[in-house]
C-alpha cells in the first residue's frame, strides 16, 4: 500500500499534473460551449418558449414531434442528402487525392485550386451558385443547352424533383478539397517500399490501388468516413442560402428546419419545440455514428 | 525538473487567461419581468428632462431601423438635429438589415438594446405581444397626449388593438402608411402585345400573362414573382378586395375556404408557364432588377416600388404604369389592407425616456414628415399631414395614392401555428405543389387548433365582430372572448 504522498509524488513524476492543467482550458471551454448548452436544451422541452416567456405545455412538444410530417420528411431528406453527398464526394476526393499525389508537374497548384472552396464561406459560394443555377440566362442552363443535353432550362432550385441534386452539387463542390487533403495526408504516410515491392511483383496501377493503397489507407479512411458522415448529416448552411428549405419543404434537412423554427423571420420563435427536435436530431446522428463505428471496427485491423 | 516546472507554469497561465476571458464578459442578465433596468451604454446616467440641457455630456439616443430606402433622408435630418437641438441630445442611427425582430430581442437580452427602434405594421416576425409582455418596450400612453404630436399624427385615432396597442397600453403610433398592392405594367411590352385595357379580373390578368409570354417568345415573359413573401405581392390583396379574408370575424375563427377560386385561377400562371422562368426562387431585388431590364411585363407590389423604380433600380428603358389589383369578378367587395409605417418603439431599458421621446417627437414632427412624405418615401397617415403634403412633389408615389377601399383590418389573434404559415401553404398550392382542397383543409385545421390552444392557454383572446362589413372592417362592435 502506497501512501498518498507517494501516490502524488509518483503522479508528479509522470507529469499527470501538468497534463491535467494543460487539459483544463479545453475541458472548461468544452463544458461552457458544448456540454452546458446541450443540457440547457432540456430546460424547455415541456414549454412553448419564445425567448422571453415560457408557457408550460406538458407533453405537447413530444406529441407534436411524432405527428410533424414536415420534420420526419426533413429527416428523410437528411438521409437522402447525406447519402448522395457521400456517394459522390468520397470516391471523387479519393480519386483526386491519388491523382494529385503522383509526382507530377503542377500538382501542388491543382491541390491549391481544389482546396480553395474549403476556405470560402459556404454562404458566399452558395449565393454564387444561385446565380449559376438561374433559369433565365443562367450559365449552367446555357452550357447544358449548348451541349444539347437539355432542351429547355432546368429550374434547379425551384423544381421539387431536381432541387436535391442541385443542393448536393454545391455540397460536393464545397467539400471535395477538404477530403482530398485528408486523403493526401493519408497517402503520404504509406511507405514507398510497399509500392516498390508491388511493382516488382508486376502489379498494374489498378491492382496497386485496390490491393495496396486502399487497405493501407483504411485507418485514415475510417476517420475520414466518420467525419464525412457526421458533417453530411449536420450540413444546412448552403441549403439555407440556396433554397431556404423550399420548394414546398423539399430541401429541408433536420437542422434547416430547426433553424427555421427558432430564427425564422416570419414567425415568433418556437424554442421549446425546436429543442425537442434538436435532441431527436442529435440522437439520430449519434445512433448513425455508433452504427458506423461498429461496422467499421475491421478497418483498424488491416495493419 | 526545470522543464516540468515550465510546463506547469505554462499550463497555469493558459488556464488562467481562459478563465479570466470567460468570466470577464457580460455578466449582467436582464430579467424580463420587473428586474432592474439595465445600465445605459457608454456609462450614461439618467437625467430628468428639465436638466437635459444643463448637463455637460451629450445624451446619446440610439435609434435602430430596418428601413434602407429612406436612409439618406434620415441621415441628413439626424445630422441637422444633432447640430441644432438645444437639449443636448445626439441621435445615433443604426440600420439593421437582417432578422430585425430577432436582433431587437437579442440586443435586449444581452443588455445592448437601442433606446428607440423603428417599427411598422408590416414588420415581419415582430410580435408586439411578446415584446410587451416581456416588458422589453415601454407604453407611451402619457407621451402621446402631447398636443403638437396629437395634432400632426392624430395619434388618438391611430390606435389599433393588437397592432400598436395591447390591453389599452399604446406602444407606437404610425406616422406614415404604405399603400396596398398594385400591379405595375411595362407599357412597352403591353403595347407590343397590343394590349390597351388593363385586367379587371384575376382571370384577365392570368390571360394577359399568357399572351405576353407567347408574344415574348423567350425574350420577355408575362408576370414575375419572387420567393420573398410572394403571396402578399398581389394575390392576398386581390383576395381581400374580392371580399376573401383568412379570419371569419363574425364567428371568431380562421376560414380559408374563400381562397379556393383565386388559387385555382392563379395556378394557371404556372401550368401555362407564363411567369418569368425561375422567378419563384429569386429574391425580390433580383426580380426588380429583371423588371427594370424589361424581361417581363407584369410586376406587383405596394407603394415602396415608387422609390425602388426611381432610385434603387431606376427604370429608364420604358414607361411603367401603376394599376389597381384585379378582383375575382371585377368588383371591389372588401377592404385592401394597408400597412402602417414609421412608428417608433420606446425600449423599457432606455435610461433617458424623456430625451428618447424628444427624438420620437422630432421624427413625427410636421417639418420632418413633410420632407419625408414629399420625398416620396411613404404616404401620409393623418388627415393633417395629407392636407400639408404637396402631392405634385411626391414623384411616382402619386400613382400609388390611397383608394377609398383601402384600410386597416382589425388585428386578428397572433397565434403560434405549428407547421408552415398560410402564406407558404397557399403559395405552394398556387404553384401546384399541393392540391388546393388539401391546402385549405390543412390550414383550416391547423389555424383553428392553434387558436383554440392559445385561447385556452390564455396567450391570446378570440376576436369577434358582430355585423362585420368587409368594406368597412372597423365599423362593427369588437368583442374579446376567453374561450
Amino acid at each position: 500500500m502506497s501512501t498518498w504522498k507517494e501516490k502524488i509524488k509518483h503522479a508528479n513524476s509522470r507529469g499527470d499534473f501538468a497534463a491535467a492543467l494543460m487539459l483544463l482550458p479545453s475541458v472548461v471551454l468544452l463544458a461552457v460551449t458544448s456540454i452546458y448548452p446541450f443540457f440547457w436544451l432540456f430546460r424547455y422541452v415541456c414549454y412553448d418558449y419564445n425567448g422571453f416567456i415560457a408557457y408550460y405545455t406538458g407533453t405537447h412538444n413530444f406529441t407534436r414531434m411524432l405527428s410533424d410530417t414536415t420534420f420526419w420528411k426533413s429527416v428523410l431528406h437528411t438521409f437522402e442528402y447525406a447519402g448522395l453527398k457521400l456517394i459522390f464526394i468520397l470516391p471523387l476526393s479519393l480519386l483526386l487525392a491519388v491523382l494529385l499525389n503522383q509526382k507530377l508537374r503542377g500538382s501542388s497548384i491543382f491541390r491549391g485550386i481544389y482546396f480553395l472552396p474549403t476556405v470560402i464561406s459556404a454562404s458566399i459560394y452558395s449565393l454564387i451558385f444561385s446565380f449559376i443555377f438561374a433559369v433565365f440566362n443562367g450559365p449552367l442552363n446555357i452550357a447544358l443547352q449548348n451541349l444539347g443535353w437539355i432542351s429547355k432550362p432546368v429550374d434547379w432550385l425551384g423544381d421539387v424533383n431536381v432541387v436535391m441534386f442541385a443542393v448536393v452539387i454545391v455540397a460536393v463542390w464545397g467539400g471535395l478539397g477538404n477530403y482530398m487533403i485528408l486523403f493526401i495526408s493519408g497517402l503520404t504516410s504509406i511507405s514507398e517500399e510497399v509500392y516498390e515491392s508491388s511493382r516488382i511483383d508486376g502489379a498494374n496501377g489498378i491492382q496497386t490501388f485496390f490491393n495496396v493503397t486502399l487497405p493501407m489507407l483504411s485507418p485514415v479512411l475510417k476517420v475520414i468516413l466518420m467525419l464525412a458522415i457526421t458533417s453530411a448529416f449536420k450540413d444546412y448552411e448552403s441549403i439555407m442560402v440556396l433554397t431556404g428549405g423550399g420548394p414546398n419543404n423539399r430541401s429541408h434537412v433536420m437542422f434547416s428546419y430547426i433553424y427555421k423554427l427558432i430564427f425564422s423571420s416570419t414567425s415568433t420563435p418556437q424554442i421549446g419545440y425546436a429543442t425537442v427536435l434538436s435532441i431527436v436530431a442529435a440522437l439520430i446522428i449519434g445512433v448513425i455514428t455508433a452504427v458506423y463505428l461498429f461496422l467499421a471496427r475491421k478497418l483498424d485491423d488491416v495493419i | 525538473m526545470k522543464k516540468r516546472l515550465f510546463r506547469i507554469l505554462l499550463a497555469a497561465t493558459v488556464t488562467a487567461s481562459v478563465l479570466v476571458g470567460c468570466g470577464g464578459g457580460e455578466t449582467k442578465t436582464n430579467t424580463p419581468t420587473g428586474g432592474a433596468a439595465p445600465p445605459a451604454e457608454g456609462g450614461q446616467t439618467a437625467a430628468p428632462a428639465e436638466n437635459l440641457a444643463a448637463s455637460g455630456d451629450k445624451i446619446v439616443i440610439n435609434y435602430w431601423t430596418e428601413d434602407r430606402h429612406d436612409m439618406g433622408y434620415f441621415e441628413e435630418k439626424i445630422k441637422e438635429f444633432n447640430e441644432m437641438n438645444d437639449q443636448n441630445i445626439e441621435i445615433v442611427l443604426t440600420t439593421i438589415t437582417e432578422d430585425y425582430p430577432n436582433m431587437l430581442a437579442m440586443s435586449y437580452s444581452s443588455g445592448n438594446a437601442p433606446d428607440i427602434a423603428g417599427i411598422a405594421g408590416a414588420t415581419t416576425g415582430f410580435s408586439l405581444k411578446t415584446f410587451a409582455e416581456a416588458e422589453i418596450i415601454a407604453p407611451v400612453n402619457d407621451y402621446i397626449k402631447d398636443e403638437e404630436f396629437e395634432k400632426v399624427t392624430e395619434a388618438s385615432t391611430q390606435i389599433v388593438e393588437g397592432m400598436n396597442a395591447i390591453d389599452g397600453n399604446v406602444y407606437w403610433i404610425p406616422t406614415a402608411v404604405r399603400s396596398g398592392s398594385r400591379i405595375i405594367y411595362n407599357k412597352s411590352i403591353l403595347d407590343e402585345a397590343g394590349v390597351t385595357e388593363y385586367p379587371k379580373t384575376v382571370q384577365e390578368l392570368v390571360d394577359l400573362s399568357k399572351l405576353i409570354t407567347e408574344k415574348g417568345a423567350g425574350q420577355f415573359y408575362g408576370m414575375g414573382v419572387t420567393s420573398s413573401s410572394p403571396l402578399v405581392r398581389w394575390m392576398e390583396g386581390s383576395a381581400e378586395m374580392s371580399g376573401i379574408y383568412r379570419y371569419d370575424y363574425e364567428n371568431g375563427k380562421f376560414n380559408f375556404d374563400g381562397y379556393k377560386d383565386i388559387i385555382t385561377t392563379a395556378n394557371q400562371l404556372f401550368t401555362d408557364n407564363s411567369i418569368f422562368p425561375g422567378s419563384a426562387t429569386q429574391g425580390v431585388d433580383a426580380m426588380r432588377a429583371q423588371f427594370t431590364e424589361g424581361t417581363f411585363g407584369i410586376w406587383a407590389n405596394a407603394s415602396q416600388e415608387a422609390g425602388v423604380f426611381t432610385d434603387q433600380f431606376p427604370i429608364t428603358k420604358f414607361d411603367w404604369v401603376v394599376e389597381e389589383l384585379p378582383t375575382m369578378d371585377g368588383e371591389v367587395k372588401g377592404t385592401l389592407n394597408l400597412m402602417t409605417q414609421k412608428g417608433y418603439l420606446l425600449f423599457s431599458s432606455c435610461p433617458n425616456k424623456d430625451a428618447a421621446w424628444e427624438v420620437i417627437k422630432f421624427f413625427s414632427s410636421e417639418d420632418f414628415l413633410k420632407g419625408y412624405l414629399e420625398g416620396g418615401y411613404a404616404l401620409p397617415v393623418s388627415s393633417y399631414m395629407t392636407e400639408r403634403v404637396d402631392s405634385t412633389r411626391t414623384g411616382r408615389l402619386a400613382d400609388f395614392a390611397l383608394k377609398n377601399y383601402e384600410g386597416v383590418y382589425p388585428s386578428i389573434p397572433a397565434i403560434t401555428v405549428e407547421g408552415d404559415d398560410y402564406k407558404a401553404v397557399l403559395w405552394s398550392a398556387a404553384k401546384g405543389e399541393i392540391g388546393v382542397d388539401e391546402a385549405i383543409a390543412d390550414l383550416n385545421t391547423r389555424y383553428n387548433q392553434a387558436l383554440d390552444t392559445d385561447v385556452s392557454m390564455g396567450k391570446v383572446k378570440r376576436v369577434i365582430i358582430k355585423n362585420f362589413d368587409p368594406l368597412h372592417p372597423n365599423d362593427g362592435t369588437v368583442e374579446y372572448l376567453d374561450k
